[in-house]
């Protein structure tokens, strides 16, 4: 089988953040094939994506399609060649319908007026011919997601791309979404187009793709076919070292109830309702799941339980305390911590050093605080006493935290929250696989040692 | 510290310095349109602006002496920026402390010193409130800083015109004027032949606290986490409505407190055109001296003395139009504002150098580091 794409020694440094997003790097795809592009968030994928889709031009190597070597600088040179990328974040306009969303910038038109009529038709036929039904004049505001992202891959195959780049298309959809869209990935792919599939999730891989390709750290790591290889060897190549998959753990024994969160009612920045009318507790030692696909609410009520989002209706009770007008600090106070979803947009602060981003939950402590000014000299010290005790070696007090690689960002943002609580919000979507793996460790220990015990990990 | 960090650091100078070159450079190519030389025209500048002959006869003292009420107005706006409000209320806070200071000034009967102390502090409260204001709207009803402010702003100034037309008109004559300010009012001046004198210590005072309450102190780190990254300080326990209504109130202050100063300091009575942009240049001064007070400091004697410079140097000795300070001060501004443009520049001209010395490039460094 002929190489649809090769991309040789492709290296992407980012001087603004100091990242080397692409170390030499070199993958090859099969005409028809599936390939899955593995890896943690920040290894990579999407970088090396962009760059073949001319978002980014790389500081070294070549692409080349079809085997003939070629210069990509810009999404428009990516489309001629026959490449189309679905994003992560869609990217249509959502008071459009699905035909002139999918038709935009080549819509059929005469004398200047545009033919709503042919444009429809090309659309229904289009969607017909992969399999994959919509209606034309469905407005897309009105859709859910896993049909948005319908759209946009007829987009892509409007524009005649024979080579298809989906980047994470699973992270935003239902279970039975997912499956729809894996039965699509493979009819395309019998239909003679060649897929990259970007995911974290090895067991979709499992399911859909032929090959799979590992990258760590800006490397690639290796090309496997998907068949010979098991779901811990693939995890084992995304992380580097053998990854605990199953926790070993007793059955809990909850205590008394320590939170409870009655007839929450929560609206999001728009002010429409985000939570309705929602009541649970959570008992001591117990581990509570909430799921759920992304914007149904999770991240709105985490925010109101840690205390970030006031709340519209209803009450917390935290250790027989109605901590429902309580601030963050008064919560943290008594021993609530959270991890918020997004490290390091919320957890971090990146334009400042690691001293000032530690100190943020306790620079109103008297060893952080003379008179109401900061003594640096303990802020740096704890910086070094946090450096050494989670032994994150990149780290050095003082240092700016954008210099810091992502996955290093993540571990100082819940390991520092770990620092002193009783209760843990958790990240509701923990996607890279050591951080499960790190952080249900963490829960677990932290469970098993009870609530009460002020440490973690 | 690592490659990168020199990097940064070094940034943080080079761009306004090439960004004061540029503008200079920009300014010469006008210059020869006026048939002077640029050269030429440029000693004069700054002999005018910054030279000394003699104690009496120091133009640079003048300069401080302007820098004064800069100095301020761009600590107003650091202080505001850096709580993540882009407030551009310093004219309309200055024009007030400015009214209260000529109102206080001789409807007060106190004692030299306290008398002047009163004034200001007086001064920095009106500011204060008057910066509070849209603080307050911002936080509790999510309305617009930058609109609340310039609308403030032509609030204040017009109130100002009308006290100074009415209320507190002097005389009769075509102009209005305020009453000269009391004796007992007027701030201690050092060197006969400028006004340079004890105001410029109050802002230099001034440069330094704000460093201090920024960077050293609790409440400040609180504001400058909250302008940085709004949702970590949030996360982090801190209450950004708190800080940012603190960081309004004290920046409205600071420009209340030049607007007092120019007044008990310099011009002893106001009339309905009293110094106006001083607020606005504040706003320039805070961005070129990379939103820093030290930068300030730095930034607000530059600008006066090329402000000076070009009114006595160019206008008077050359003939060229005094509006060629503007001129400089504006093109050095937009050369701020292409700060990616330099810093591009900077690390692509350093590969160059250490591929022309054969040495290992920044990528190549990285790709090492990672090894």
């Amino acid at each position: 089988m002929a190489n649809a794409v090769e991309l040789r020694n492709i290296t992407k440094y980012f001087p603004s953040s100091n990242v080397l997003a692409n170390n030499d790097v070199t993958l090859s795809i099969a005409e028809g094939e599936v390939h899955a592009l593995v890896g943690e968030n920040g290894a990579g994928k999407t970088t090396l994506m962009n760059i073949f889709y001319g978002l980014h031009q790389p500081d070294s190597g070549e692409i080349l399609v079809n085997g003939q070597p070629v210069e990509i600088h810009h999404p428009d040179d990516a489309i001629k060649l026959g490449i189309g990328m679905v994003h992560q974040h869609f990217k249509l306009v959502p008071s459009f319908t699905i035909a002139e969303n999918i038709m935009l910038g080549i819509e059929p038109n005469q004398y200047g007026m545009l033919k709503k009529k042919e444009e429809a038709e090309l659309v229904r036929q289009l969607a017909n011919d992969f399999g994959l039904p919509v209606d034309p004049y469905a407005r897309i505001r009105d859709l859910p997601v896993g049909m948005q992202q319908r759209v946009e891959i007829l987009k892509a195959l409007q524009r005649e791309a024979k080579i298809l780049i989906l980047d994470e298309p699973t992270a935003v959809l239902t279970p039975q979404e997912v499956k729809e869209l894996l039965a699509v990935v493979r009819n395309l792919a019998q239909r003679g187009r060649t897929i990259i599939f970007i995911t974290h999730k090895l067991v979709e891989v499992k399911d859909v793709a032929d090959r799979l390709s590992v990258m760590r750290g800006g490397k690639m790591i290796g090309t496997r076919s998907v068949a010979e290889t098991s779901i811990p060897d693939m995890a084992r190549m995304m992380v580097g070292r053998s990854v605990l998959l199953e926790l070993d753990k007793k059955p809990a024994t909850p205590g008394q109830v320590v939170f409870k969160a009655d007839n929450i009612t929560v609206t999001d920045a728009s002010g429409l309702p985000a939570v309705r009318h929602i009541s649970f507790s959570v008992r001591e030692g117990e581990i509570l799941g909430i799921a759920g696909v992304s914007g149904n609410g999770q991240t709105e009520l985490v925010e109101a339980i840690s205390g970030m989002r006031p709340v519209e209706g209803g009450t917390f009770t935290f250790v027989d305390k109605d901590i429902t007008r309580r601030s963050v600090g008064e919560r943290r106070k008594q021993g609530m911590a959270h991890i918020p979803e997004d490290r390091i947009k919320i957890g971090l602060n990146l334009e400042t050093n690691l001293d000032e981003n530690l100190v943020v939950n306790r620079y109103k402590l008297p060893e952080f605080n003379r008179l109401g000014f900061m003594i640096l000299s303990a802020m740096k010290r704890f910086a070094s006493f946090a450096v050494k005790q989670f032994s994150i070696a990149a780290a050095q007090p003082g240092e700016m935290i954008a210099t810091l690689s992502g996955g290093t960002c993540r571990r100082w943002c819940w390991r520092v929250s770990c620092l002193a609580s009783r209760s843990l919000s958790l990240p509701t979507s923990q996607r890279a696989v050591w951080m499960w793996a790190a952080l249900s460790l963490c829960i677990g220990r932290w469970w098993m040692c009870g609530t009460g015990r002020r440490r973690c990990c | 510290m690592d490659n990168y960090h020199r990097q940064q650091r070094v940034n943080t100078f080079l761009v306004p310095l090439l960004a004061v070159i540029s503008g200079l450079v920009v300014a010469a190519v006008l210059i020869i349109f006026t048939d002077n030389s640029p050269f030429a025209a440029f000693e004069e500048l700054f002999k005018a602006g910054f030279g000394c002959s003699s104690l009496n006869r120091c133009a640079f003292f003048t300069t401080l002496e302007r820098a004064t009420p800069l100095m301020l107005t761009g600590l107003s706006a650091v202080v505001a920026f850096r709580s993540g409000m882009f407030s551009i209320g310093q004219e309309g806070q200055f024009a007030l402390g400015a009214l209260t200071a000529a109102w206080l000034g001789f409807a007060l009967d106190l004692p030299p010193v306290v008398h002047a102390i009163v004034i200001m502090l007086a001064a920095m409260v009106i500011g204060g409130i008057y910066g509070w204001i849209p603080g307050v709207l911002k936080v509790k009803l999510n309305i617009n800083e930058v609109i609340t402010t310039i609308v403030m702003n032509e609030i204040a100034v017009l109130f100002l015109v009308y006290m100074v037309n009415f209320p507190l008109r002097a005389d009769r004559g075509t102009t209005a004027y305020s009453p000269v300010i009391d004796e007992t009012a007027k701030l201690m001046i050092f060197m006969p032949g400028s006004k340079w004198g004890m105001g410029f210590v109050i802002a230099v005072a001034a440069v330094l606290a704000v460093y201090f309450y920024l960077w050293r102190s609790a409440p400040g780190y609180e504001q400058r986490m909250a302008g940085q990254s709004s949702l970590f300080a949030l996360f982090g326990g801190i209450r950004n409505d708190r800080a940012a209504i603190r960081g309004m109130f004290i920046s409205g202050a600071l420009a209340g407190l030049a607007g007092a100063i120019e007044v008990i300091g310099v011009h002893y009575r106001i009339n309905q055109d009293f110094a106006p942009g001083l607020g606005f240049t504040g706003l320039s001064v805070a961005i070129l001296g990379q939103v820093h007070p030290f930068g300030v400091f730095l930034v607000a004697i530059l600008f006066a003395g090329v402000g000076l410079g070009a009114q006595l140097g160019l206008q008077i000795n050359l003939g060229i139009p005094r509006e060629l300070g503007g001129t400089v001060i504006a093109l050095m501004i937009l050369f701020v504002a292409a700060e990616k443009f330099y810093t591009d520049g900077i690390s692509g001209l350093r590969e160059r150098w250490a591929h022309f010395r054969g040495q290992k490039t920044a990528v190549e460094l990285a790709m090492e580091e990672k090894k």
